[in-house]
């Protein structure tokens, strides 16, 4: 749409033609974006305001907000997504850059390796870290011998270890988002910067690390909404003990049966997320805008 | 509804089945060919369950009346829920459920009678809805597991599951399993309670909350494998399925009882293949299906006239020996005790 703005004040007539064109080319993406998201969407919403008489109510959103059980779990929830997005980030940011500076003729084969947990089934994955994580498994076994613990550890039915087993799933995530951006910035001006007094390391974080902040942003934004509303990893990994909302979305739609409460928690996630996303994207482009 | 259209060979078959249906048990339905293009859609269990229901039941039942059945994997609440979605309008057909959903089912309106069955007719009452809206096909018998190894003498009450050297090696459903429901029920009658007093149920459970507890099935076999585990609270047919992949378990009876799980069938209220379901329905109660299901499964037969051989009947109750827990009370209290274990239990 803004790129037909400037045409529009140049010549009116070919610019209304332009602009239905632009109607047209968008009118499939909206429809199908109306019908199959917007709407539905707008039906859940409603969902949750319903009373069993079908008369409108809050009585729902007063039961999750004022009661500290689901106010645990709308936070364990979002402590997962955080924690999973700090973990991706703190090994995906070296493994990026360094696979996009990379000069080998591996760099692309690593590349695709670092994808493969994409690749396989989450259910799958999940059955793979329950091996490991219960009190007998590798971890355990490994946390042991470093010395960190003193007897059996169990992670599994834990969040931790489903921020784990999260963790792992959406480095990738993280990497591909990174890596695209960290490739488009020159090493030139690591270079110039070095050359105009700045130590290696300073010319990273000014230069590079600056430049790279939209791949962090979507990379993070991605691997929280991916982690918070992942269903099958916390179900297996945490389990009951662990439950987040997604699990409690699924028991309350498939056990309970209480459709009308399940639309609320969905509509609080939903929402939730949106305001933790604005926050985070006003943080990064502040911090910015003050240098 | 489904409209139907009168041709030369609907005539003729019909002719047929007329004069065949004096030598024949149970009406048309093992008439060969009678359902010649039909599509049958049953929900099911899933994984190897599905196979051997497939095998002990719709596979013959396709190859003499020319059905195709397909079986959906999904568990007995999910298929529920989607019963509900699809209320008026349904595209399942047939319905299989092991945690008491049939009830609720009737009683919301979703399922019409099955019709025409004889095997049914000759079935006990307990194991029937009274208006032929649900039947029971098989029954799971509920009760111990444990390791073999572990126990010296096998468990015998669930007030095992409360032996100070046993503490961090059991195991039990979250309630959201419908075995995790019935474990609670079964706690409260132990130590004085029932399906109106749970109290003394949540009360003893409270105690193992810092054991382990499991979602599904699917993790017995790392809990007893890995998650060193030696006692939980599950069913015949899961220990046997277990045991094959070999692990040192063994199912035991415990002293108070065993809970009983009913396997149903029942029909979608304006199911388009209601007949065929009907058909179906019949043909897993035949003594031979049961005998099958019986060796596949460990579940119990409900056709008093199924004959198990010797060896197997060792390893499957008999259904006089099986108690069972009041269902519609349970999925009246479901939700409520839902809410107060995510509090009190899975803390």
């Amino acid at each position: 749409m803004t790129t037909a703005a400037p045409v529009l004040n140049e010549n009116p007539s070919r610019g209304r033609s332009t602009s239905l064109v632009v109607v047209l080319l968008l009118a499939p993406c909206v429809l199908l974006y109306a019908i199959f998201f917007v709407w539905p969407q707008i039906a859940l919403l409603m969902l949750g305001f319903r009373a069993p008489d079908g008369s409108f109510t809050l009585d729902l959103y007063t039961k999750f907000l004022t009661d500290g059980y689901y106010l645990r779990l709308l936070w364990r929830t979002m402590v997962m997504g955080v924690a999973t997005t700090a973990i991706t980030i703190l090994f995906g940011v070296p493994l990026a850059y360094l696979l996009a500076r990379m000069r080998s003729r591996w760099a692309l084969f690593l590349l695709v390796m670092t994808t493969f947990p994409l690749l396989v089934s989450a259910v799958v994955r999940s059955f793979g870290w329950m091996v490991l994580l219960y009190r007998n498994g590798f971890v355990s076994d490994l946390m042991q011998w470093l010395y960190l613990t003193d007897a059996p550890t169990q992670l599994m039915y834990t969040l931790p270890g489903t921020i784990i087993a999260l963790a792992q799933v959406l480095l990738p995530i993280m990497v591909l988002s990174l890596y695209a951006v960290f490739r488009s910035i020159s090493p030139d001006l690591e270079l110039a910067a070095m050359s105009l007094g700045a130590s290696p390391a300073v010319a990273l974080w000014l230069v590079t690390m600056k430049l790279a902040k939209g791949g962090l942003f979507s990379g993070s934004l991605l691997v929280f909404s991916m982690a918070i509303s992942s269903f099958a990893t916390p179900s297996l990994v945490g389990g009951p003990r662990a439950a987040v909302m997604a699990t409690s979305i699924h028991d309350l739609t498939m056990t309970v049966l209480d459709w009308n409460f399940a639309a609320v928690q969905a509509t609080i996630l939903l929402v939730t997320v949106l305001i933790l996303a604005v926050i985070y994207g006003r943080l990064l482009n502040g911090s910015a805008a003050a240098r | 509804m489904h409209t139907y259209k009168f041709t030369r060979r609907t005539l003729l078959s019909g002719a047929a089945a007329l004069v065949a249906t004096p030598l024949l048990n149970s009406v048309a339905f093992s008439q060969a060919g009678a359902f010649q293009g039909r599509t049958l859609v049953s929900s099911g269990f899933g994984g190897s369950t599905m196979d051997i229901i497939g095998d002990a039941v719709f596979n013959n039942f396709d190859a003499e009346t020319g059905a195709t059945t397909t079986q959906m994997p999904m568990q007995s609440n999910a298929a529920f829920a989607r019963m509900t979605a699809e209320a008026g309008n349904p595209q399942i057909d047939m319905y299989q459920f092991s945690g008491g959903q049939e009830l609720d089912a009737k009683q919301n309106g979703l399922t019409q009678p099955i019709e025409g069955s004889a095997r049914m007719e000759s079935l006990p009452a307990d194991m029937k809805d009274p208006d032929g809206n649900w039947v029971a096909w098989a029954v799971i018998a509920e009760g111990l597991v444990y390791r073999t190894d572990k126990f010296d003498e096998p468990p015998t009450s669930y007030k095992d599951f409360f032996r100070p050297e046993l503490k961090g090696h059991i195991a039990f459903p979250a309630i959201t399993n419908g075995y995790g429901v019935d474990f609670l029920v079964m706690l409260a009658k132990t130590y004085g309670g029932d399906e109106d007093n749970i109290d003394p149920g949540f009360e003893a459970m409270a105690k193992l909350k810092d054991e382990t507890i499991f979602a599904a099935a699917s993790d017995i076999p790392t809990l007893f494998g890995q998650g060193d585990i030696w006692l939980m609270p599950y069913d015949t047919g899961n220990t046997y399925k277990n045991q094959q992949a070999g692990l040192p378990i063994a199912f035991a009876t415990p002293e108070e009882g065993s809970p009983a799980v009913k396997i149903t069938a029942c029909i979608a209220k304006g199911a388009p293949n209601a007949d065929v379901a009907s058909a179906a329905i019949d043909r897993m109660l035949s003594p031979e299906a049961q005998v099958k299901i019986a060796e596949g499964m460990r579940w119990t037969p409900t056709n008093p006239e199924t004959v198990l051989p010797d060896e197997l009947s060792k390893h499957v109750p008999n259904v006089s020996q099986l108690a069972s827990l009041d269902r519609a009370k349970i999925n009246e209290n479901r939700a409520a005790w839902i809410e107060r274990w995510n509090r009190e239990i899975a803390l």
